[in-house]
């Protein structure tokens, strides 16, 4: 019988994947933030249930700890990222960073 | 056994929504897609036994992050006269 934890570890890193790929792969700097949060979220999968990977262990609670902190730092990360994005759209007019080297899409 | 069949197809649709929120292209409905994967997440804890962690991320990562990436897509990418104004030169 296969634990619970462990599944949800295999789709953090997975998710971890995913966003990093996002990260590097859209132009656009809201996008930009959306997938790192994603990537933030499968940290904390790993986090939470690798402690958890055999059936039967008790929650581990520190890295629980750790995680709801986790979160409220993400959300206030990403609301100074979102108002440095708009920001640049006010100042630039364009949704992407001036020195990106893509064409324009 | 039941509870196994739901941890895989909630891992599944968790994969599944990211990529999709990742390969969407549209803005709004890559914000909407994280808004799904926020409450997707909601349950993955509550499977975890976290349910303190699940009602945080539910309020703050769901909640307030889907309302500010609204906001934000909506001041990007709406249509620009209704910003007149607001930004005096």
């Amino acid at each position: 019988m296969i634990a619970c934890g462990l599944i949800y570890a295999v789709v953090g890193v997975v998710l971890f994947a995913l966003g990093f790929f996002g990260l590097i792969v859209h132009a656009h700097p809201v996008r930009k933030l959306i997938a790192f949060n994603i990537m933030g979220s499968g940290v904390f999968l790993v986090l939470v249930g690798l402690p958890q990977r055999t059936a039967g262990t008790p929650p581990d609670r520190v890295s629980e700890a750790l995680v709801l902190t986790g979160i409220v730092v993400a959300v206030s990360a990403t609301a100074f990222g979102l108002a440095l994005a708009r920001r640049l759209y006010d100042l630039t007019g364009k949704p992407r960073l001036p020195n990106d080297p893509r064409p324009e899409s | 056994m039941l509870g196994a069949i739901l941890d895989f197809t909630l891992a599944a649709s968790l994969v599944w929504i990211a990529w999709r929120t990742g390969a969407t292209p549209y803005l709004f409905n890559a914000v909407v897609l994280f808004i799904v994967f926020g409450l997707l997440m909601t349950l993955a804890w509550v499977r975890l036994n976290a349910p303190d962690v699940a009602l945080a991320e539910t309020a703050i990562g769901t909640g307030l992050t889907g309302a500010l990436l609204l906001d934000a897509a909506a001041h990007i990418a709406g249509k620009p006269g209704r910003r007149k104004g607001k930004n005096p030169p």
